[in-house]
This record gives structure tokens, sequence and C-alpha cells, in this order.
């Protein structure tokens, strides 16, 4: 099982990469929870459980893990539907499952498991070379569309646009006939519209039309996004220093151990740390496409192209919100913000792009 | 089977994808990080630190004995500071329902405080009890943007004692933030509005320190960055000798009035004491809009300070001055003499002498001893309106002695020229006769009355009267010691003096004088009463008259002149007087060392 071609086959580069994204949101932590550090010890405690399942996930042949993806599936939708029912509630909404005292958000896992699900569905038909059409369709758009609305009711937006955005990614990338095209066109030019009425909350409509300046603030929604702005700003170029922020420490920028977690590392690290932090991380969504580009069959790439969809558009949304580019709605920083869920499943991501990567010159 | 033209067109849009994102974070991030960075430097340090005013104790005010007289002591007051308050009706309820105050006064402090940047702290209640410090400070997480500090506060341990002459301090009013005068003032100060603590404020009132502080975002001090301690107020010691001043209320206690009582010898100011009276304490803490219409409307003029702004008739002690003013000019001296025979007969009226039955033959000397007003009507009929003003005027009468307090009065005595300006009439010579006895148009002020007595007692020399001795910083170190300022000095003829003293004298010590009852034993008090007429408003009901005494004492070496007005007392001798001789004999008592070892030096001369 353990053989010695696959082990001199791992790409050091892509996982060394993921260590300093690692190591980088750990360091930028400390700071961050200072001066306690007892959500820090949580984390630490998730990044060793993570690493001793690295070699397990790297190992395990991908092929086979996608077999099992609808039970996959299935178990961590169950654990969804279980938050309406023995979720912990925080900041009004039921996202966790507490479980031996640790809180489980199961909407982390649905991004690994959608990917693994639709990538096992679709890449028989991308190997034929066959485009999607509207009746292809229907079974994978019910699949994404029931998580998604799970989410969307706990209610957590940030999850739902991230399963929606890259569920769609893997569509496209698994080949569409021109009318799909056309029908998503359509339905992506009326979902403002679907959304404003139907889906989103009074808070959230605000948030955006705060952003957008059509509403005067008296309650000062935009204040959280202002003192996220004000932060990132004086940071200037080279950033005030490690533990040096003033924002986030004296309770200024609100989540910033979660969702704004980047205002803190671009306080105290400057423009200069924001550079090569986001060159670090476009990099790392470069290797993830370059693996898919390699893998050795379609599953193997469709399941990378996945991750790097998962990887790109968190990254993308988190920095648009924390820099004010977008409204502000929550969506983790992988590798950086806290939370145990969400740093498993980068973790549970790189060791299925290890295995695909190992597994590249076999058939 | 993969690595087709599609895949390899894919590969390059998902490569200028991820190039595309790189360049817009860039340069959304070179923007706010480059080009606004300095400004977002400044709100981030505007946010973090808060400049706290550290207000300077005021400097302390004792008597010439080391009495404190005004104090400082810690209070803490409650504050807002809007910019830290997340929800508006939640910290004004909570607050509200935390320590009773009502919704309405704590909106409406607000609504006075806009205008002054957010992070400026409003002050909602001043002087809060320990108990409620405990309570905010307990609540302190739910209430953002609530804070107490502690901040010194203004103490009067005596009370409404020498209320006039200290004064009170309070809250910069928003007009005088605009006047000239306080340019180096700003909302919140406290600053002196009345008395010695007015006059004296820029030595009084030190230089506040500064603390810089990090808050965070709920306002709270995280720690201290810097801190400018501040420089106390220089301290002040009166000339007042608080055992004289409290025996002179004392004396006044229930009455309305005043008592001045200086040292001719230098123009000290040793007792100033004007009654109803008020607590300034009550006033340091800030009077409801109502308390305080109801202060300034009280019939009594509590907040008028008699001593200095009540102008009253002086009555018979009026007659000094044309005596003295007929002595200067040789139109009489010792042997002059008239008949009484209980008044005169002047045009059309008569003139009643206060004694019905009469003096009989009286001179210059019994007519002040005894008080006649026939005399004095005769001689003032020979020295004219305008001798006696611009004698009157000469001697300082009719200026403002320039006492160190504030709203001091100007003295009033008439001219035939004033009369033509107000009245446009010609002075009728049968006004002259209501003057030279000190009533009709003659109004003058305790201190001034003082003055003289010790114009009398000093034989000419007047100082300017002060209340204020020295300035003397936190350290010791004195910084000012007031000189003593003649104000006059008027060559009297050797005779004048000599004989005003010897009648004056013989007002309290000759059995005949008006105010025999009043003569020492171990001192040889010189006096003057006097009763001034009050003017019936009602027919048929008399206010009474209001009681004057000045005197010196003692008569070779006077050391103190003092000064009587009993509102609506009586006659000047009983009701009066004897305040006089209460207050000399306390003088004589607390003094009598020095009294004796002059005596003594007297005699070895």
């Amino acid at each position: 099982m353990l053989d010695r071609r696959r082990i001199s086959h791992v790409d050091w580069a892509t996982f060394g990469l993921a260590m300093i994204l690692v190591a980088v949101g750990f360091l930028n932590l400390i700071s961050a929870l200072s001066p306690s550090y007892s959500l820090l010890k949580k984390q630490v405690f998730v990044f060793l459980l993570g690493l001793l399942a690295l070699p397990v996930v790297t190992l395990y042949d991908y092929r086979k893990l996608a077999e099992i993806s609808l039970w996959i599936y299935v178990v961590v939708l169950c654990l969804i539907v279980l938050t309406f029912l023995f979720g912990v509630r925080a900041g009004g909404a039921r996202r966790w499952l507490n479980l031996f005292g640790m809180n489980l958000q199961p909407s982390e896992f649905m991004k690994l498991s959608i990917i693994l699900l639709l990538s096992q569905r679709l890449h028989e038909k991308r190997a034929l070379g066959v485009k999607l059409g509207p009746r292809d369709l229907g079974v994978p758009l019910l699949l994404i569309l029931l998580p998604t609305a799970l989410v969307l009711l706990q209610p957590d937006l940030g999850t739902a646009v991230i399963l929606l955005l890259v569920s769609l990614s893997i569509l496209w990338y698994a080949g569409l006939k021109p009318s799909v095209y056309v029908a998503l066109g359509l339905l992506g030019g009326a979902s403002p519209y679907l959304l404003w009425e139907y889906l989103l909350r009074p808070y959230q409509k605000a948030r955006i039309l705060i952003h957008l300046n059509l509403l005067s603030d008296p309650q000062g929604l935009g204040y959280h996004t202002t003192q996220a702005k004000i932060a990132v700003g004086s940071g200037k170029f080279f950033g005030k220093g490690f533990m040096e922020g003033t924002q986030h420490r004296l309770q200024f920028v609100p989540e910033h151990h979660t969702d704004f977690i980047f205002t803190v590392f671009a306080e105290e690290w400057g423009f200069v740390g924001c550079i090569v932090l986001l060159f670090l991380f476009l990099l790392f969504v470069y290797r993830c496409i370059r693996i898919s580009e390699s893998a050795s069959d379609e599953l193997g790439s469709i399941i990378a192209f996945g991750i790097a969809s998962l990887v790109y558009f968190q990254l993308t949304m988190n920095l648009f919100m924390a820099l004010n580019i977008l409204p502000a709605v929550g969506v983790p920083l992988p590798f950086m913000s806290y939370g145990g869920s969400a740093l498993l499943t980068i973790l549970l991501c790189l060791g299925l792009l290890m295995n695909i990567q190992v597994r590249r010159y076999m058939f | 089977m993969r690595g087709g033209r599609e895949d390899s067109l894919r590969g390059k849009f998902l490569r200028g994808v991820l190039l595309l994102t790189l360049l817009v974070l860039s340069a959304r991030l070179w923007d706010l990080q480059i080009v606004k960075g300095d400004e977002m430097r400044v709100l981030s340090e505007r946010n973090r630190v808060r400049i706290k005013k550290i207000p300077a104790p005021r400097g302390t005010i004792y008597d010439r004995n080391g009495v404190v007289l005004a104090d400082t002591r810690p209070a803490f007051n409650l504050y807002l500071i809007p910019e830290d308050i997340r929800d508006f009706s939640e910290t004004v309820d909570g607050l509200s329902g935390l320590l009773g105050i009502p919704r309405e006064e704590i909106m409406s402090r607000l609504k006075q405080a806009r205008g002054f940047p957010p992070s400026f702290p409003v002050l909602i209640k001043s002087d809060i009890s320990m108990d409620e410090v405990a309570k905010v400070e307990a609540h302190r997480i739910f209430l953002p943007g609530v804070t107490v500090q502690m901040e010194p506060k203004r103490f009067y341990p005596h009370g409404d004692r020498l209320a006039h002459v200290l004064g009170y301090v309070s809250e910069i009013s928003p007009e005088e933030l605009k006047m000239e005068h306080y340019k180096d003032y700003s909302a919140g100060d406290i600053i002196g509005k009345y008395g010695i603590e007015r006059i004296y404020e820029k030595y009084l009132r030190g230089k506040d320190g500064e603390k810089r502080v990090e808050v965070d975002a709920t306002g709270r001090e995280t720690r201290i960055l810097e801190t400018r301690e501040p420089v106390p107020g220089n301290d002040l010691f009166l000339n007042i000798d608080f055992d004289l001043q409290r025996a002179a209320e004392d004396a006044l206690d229930g009455k309305a009035g005043a008592v001045v009582v200086l040292n001719p010898r230098n123009g000290e100011v040793l007792a100033l004491a004007s009654r109803p009276s008020f607590d300034p304490n009550s006033l340091v803490s800030g009077l409801t809009d109502r308390q305080w219409r109801e202060l300034i409307s009280d019939p009594r003029y509590p907040l008028q300070n008699r001593a200095i702004q009540g102008r009253y008739p002086p009555g018979s002690i009026f007659k000094l001055v044309l005596a003295m003013k007929a002595l200067e000019d040789g139109l009489a001296d010792e042997s002059t003499s008239s008949f009484c025979g209980g008044g005169m007969r002047y045009g059309n009226r008569f003139f009643r002498c206060w004694k019905e039955k009469g003096h009989g033959r009286v001179n210059l000397h019994r007519a002040i001893v005894e008080s006649c007003d026939t005399f004095f009507y005769q001689l003032g009929l020979r020295l004219g309106i305008d001798r006696i003003h611009e004698f009157a005027g000469k001697i300082g009468l009719t200026s403002k002695t320039g006492i160190d307090l504030p709203d001091e009065k100007p003295g009033f005595v008439p001219s035939t020229e004033w009369k033509l300006k107000r009245f446009h009439v010609p002075w009728f010579e049968g006004e002259t006769l209501s003057v030279a006895i000190g009533q009709g148009p003659v109004w003058l002020t305790p201190l001034g009355l003082c003055q003289l007595a010790a114009f009398i007692a000093n034989e000419g020399i007047v100082f300017r009267p002060r209340v204020v001795k020295k300035i003397v910083s936190r350290e010791g170190r004195t910084i000012l010691a007031f000189e003593p300022e003649t104000l006059l000095d008027v060559r009297l003829k050797e005779k004048t003096a000599k004989f005003i003293k010897e009648a004056t004298s013989g007002v309290v010590n000759e059995r005949s004088g008006t105010a025999y009852a009043s003569h020492l034993e171990d001192v040889e008090m010189c006096g003057k009463t006097g009763t001034a007429q009050v003017a019936s408003l009602e027919k048929g009901k008399h206010l009474g008259d209001h009681a004057w005494f000045i005197a010196f004492a003692p008569r070779d070496d006077p050391a103190i002149a003092i000064s009587v007005l009993v509102e609506r007392g009586g006659h000047g001798a009983s009701a009066a007087a004897p305040i006089a001789k209460l207050i000399t004999q306390s003088f004589v008592n607390k003094n009598s060392k020095r009294f004796l070892a002059r005596t003594q030096d007297s005699y070895a001369r």
C-alpha cells in the first residue's frame, strides 16, 4: 500500500505552500486572539487532527472515495438537518453541532462533499466529451440546491453562496451545452431580483443598501466595514508590526478572528505583507489548477478544479468584503480564519489534492 | 485524452482570472494602504487615543489665620460619550432606570452638547454618590458610552458664611464661552462666578493636566499612554478674620443687613458680612432652572452683597461730613452754637428735630454727640448743597472704593447740577435740609461708610480696602502680597481731625451720647449713629427705619473701623450700635495682647 514511488511523487511544493499559509494563519491568530489563547489551543488541536488524517486521505485512492461520495453527502446533509434540531445558536444563526465539546460546522464539510459528489456524477460524461444539456442537469441541480437551501435557512448566506459558486464552476468545467448557458444567463440575470424578494433577510438587505450608499446608516451597520477599512488602510506600507495592530486589539473590528481576519494581517504587516500573502494564495490556487490539469483522469481533474474554485471563491469573497469592495457576507478566509471545521476541510482538500497528484501517472 | 484545444483555452482563461484577481486586489490594497494610508492611520489613532482632561485642583482659600474657607474635595461625575454609544435609546433608558435620572433630562443634556465632537464627554450628573458609582461600574458593559470620572469639586465648609465675599464657582455658560475674557476656556470648565472666586479666577484656577489614554471600542480605558499632571491653583490668604466674621454674621442673624470691618491703618478687610445669605455649595452642584429662578426672585435678595451693593441714606452719620466741611472752611468751630427748640421752620414747612422738646442751645460738639438735627439744618443751609457734594467727593464717598470684589456700587450725594440735569428743575434750598441729616437723595453703601469711619480714625488717610492679603503657590512660595494702597490723603486741619474724633468719642462715651449704651469699659470706641427714614409705601404702614452705626477703636490708635447696617432695624443706637460694640469687644478679646503691647508702646513714646 505504502509505495515509495508515491511518496517521491508527492507535490511537496504545493504541500509546503499550504503549510506556509497555515503557519501564517497561526501567527496571525496569535495576534488576533491575544491575550486569550483558549481558542488558539482548539485550533491547534484541529490542525494536529487534520495532519494525522492527511496521509490517510492522501493514500486512500480518491476513485474509491468518489464511489462512496453519495453516502458522505447524505451523512453531511443529515448533520446539517440536525443543526436545526440540536444546533448551537450563535449570532442569530444555528450552524454548529456540539460534538464532544467541539463545535462542528457541517456546512463546511458540505463544500468538499458536494465537490466529490458532482465530480463523481459528471466525470464520465466529460471523459466521453459529452456536453451537459438541461436534462442532464436536473439531478445535479437538485443535489446542489438541497444543501444550499438548508444552509441559507440556518441562516448562512456566505456558505450558501460559496456552495452555489463552487457547484456552478464544476458544472462549467464539466462542459455545458449552449442552451444551458442561455438558461443560466437568464437565471443569473433574474437572480438579484429573486434573491431580493424571496431570500434575503432585512439585515442583509440593509447591508447591501448601505454598501451601495443607498441607505443612510443611523444604527451604524456600516460602522463595522468602516472600521475594517481603517484597520487595513492604517497598516500603510510596512504595517504596524506583529501584535501592534490596535484596531482589532481594541475591538474596533468585529469578528476579527473569523471573517475579518485579513484586516488583522493587513494592519500589522502592511501593503508588503498583503501582497506577499495574496501572491501565496493565488499561487496555491494556481497549483490546484496545475494538479487538475495534470490529473490522470477526469475524476481527479474535476475534484482538483473544484478545490481550486473553492479556495479561489472563499479567498476573493473574503477579501472583497474585508476591503469593502462587496457588502459584508460572512465567508472564512482559508488557512487564516479561526474555525475548526473550515481548517479541517481545507486540510482534507489538501490531502485529496496530494492524492490526485501522486496518482497523476497512473491509469 | 485531456489537453485538447478547448482545455488549453480554459487553462489560459483561468490563469487570466488569477492575474486579474491579483491586479484588482493589489489595486485596492494600494488605494487603502498607500494612497489613503496616512488618513486611515490618523483615523485609527483617533479611534484609539483619547485625550482626557485632568482638571487642576482649585486653590484653597484661607482666612488670615489659616482657617480653610474654600476647599477642594473629590467628586464623581457621570458622563456620556456620544461616540461610544451604540444604541442611544438602550443606553439612555438603561442609565435612566439605573440612577433614576429622568430620560428627558439626559436627552436635553445631550442635545445641549450638539456641535461638540462626539468624543467629547457630556456631563449628565455631577457629584454622584458612591452607591451610584458602584451601580454604574457594575453595569458598564451594558451601557457603552457611560463613564464616571473623579474630579475635584469646590467645597465651602462653612456653608453660607462669608458667601458673598467668597462667591462660588460653576460650569462656564455658553454666553461666557463666547467672551474674549474666557478665550482660554472650553466647555465644561469650572469658573469663578462671583466674589473673590471670580476676581482671583486666574490665580485660583491652576492649569489643567492632560491624559492621553488608549481606549477600546466601548470607550473603556485600556492603558495610559502619557500624562501631563495638572498644576494646582494658587492659594489665597484673606485679610478676613473668620472669628470676627462669624461674630458679625451671628449679630445679624435673622435680620437683613451688613457689617464691614476694616483695618483703617492699611485697608485690610477684617470682616464683611451680608445677610440674608446663600449656600454656595448648592450653586456649585448646579441648580435646576426652577431653583435658580427662585433664588434670584427671592424678595430678600440673598445673592446681593449688601455691604458693597446696597445703598441706603446714611441718616445722621452724614452730619459728620457737614461738620468736617464746616470746620475745614472755618464756617464753624467749637464755640459755634445754635438753639434747638425741637426743629425749625423753613419756607412753609416745619423741619423737626428727632428730639421733640428740643436740645436747647447746642454747640457743634453736642450737636454731634446728641445728634441734633436743628443744628445741622442750619449748618447745611450755610454750607449749601454744592459744597457738601464737593466735600463728600473729596473724601471718597461718591466713588467706588476699589475693593477686590465684583460689582461694587459707588455712593451718591446730590448737587444742584445733578438736579438740573436729571430733573430739569433747580435745587430747592429746602432739600438741603434733608441732605444735611442724611435723608433724601443721599445713598451710601456700608463699605463707603466704613471708609468714612476709617477716614476719621486715620485723620484723612484712607486705604483701598482689600479682601485678599496674599497669593501663595501650592509649594508655599508667595506669588503676590498686597501692600497697603493709599486711596486718599486729604490733609485735614489738625484741629478738624482732633475735633471730629473728640465728638465721635463723645457719641459713645459721654452720658448724653446717642450710643452711650454701647460704650466699652476697656477700650475707647468712637462712633456715630444714624437712622434712615424709609418712605412708607403704604399710608399708615411704617416699615421701620434703617439702623446705622459706624465706629472705630481704640480712639488713639485705631485698629478697626466698623460700619453696621440693619435694614428696618429701627434706631441706629439700639439696633446697630450694639453690634459694633460686640464686634469691637470680640476683636479686643482676641487681640488683647497686641493692644496691651501697643498701649505700653504709646506710653513709652
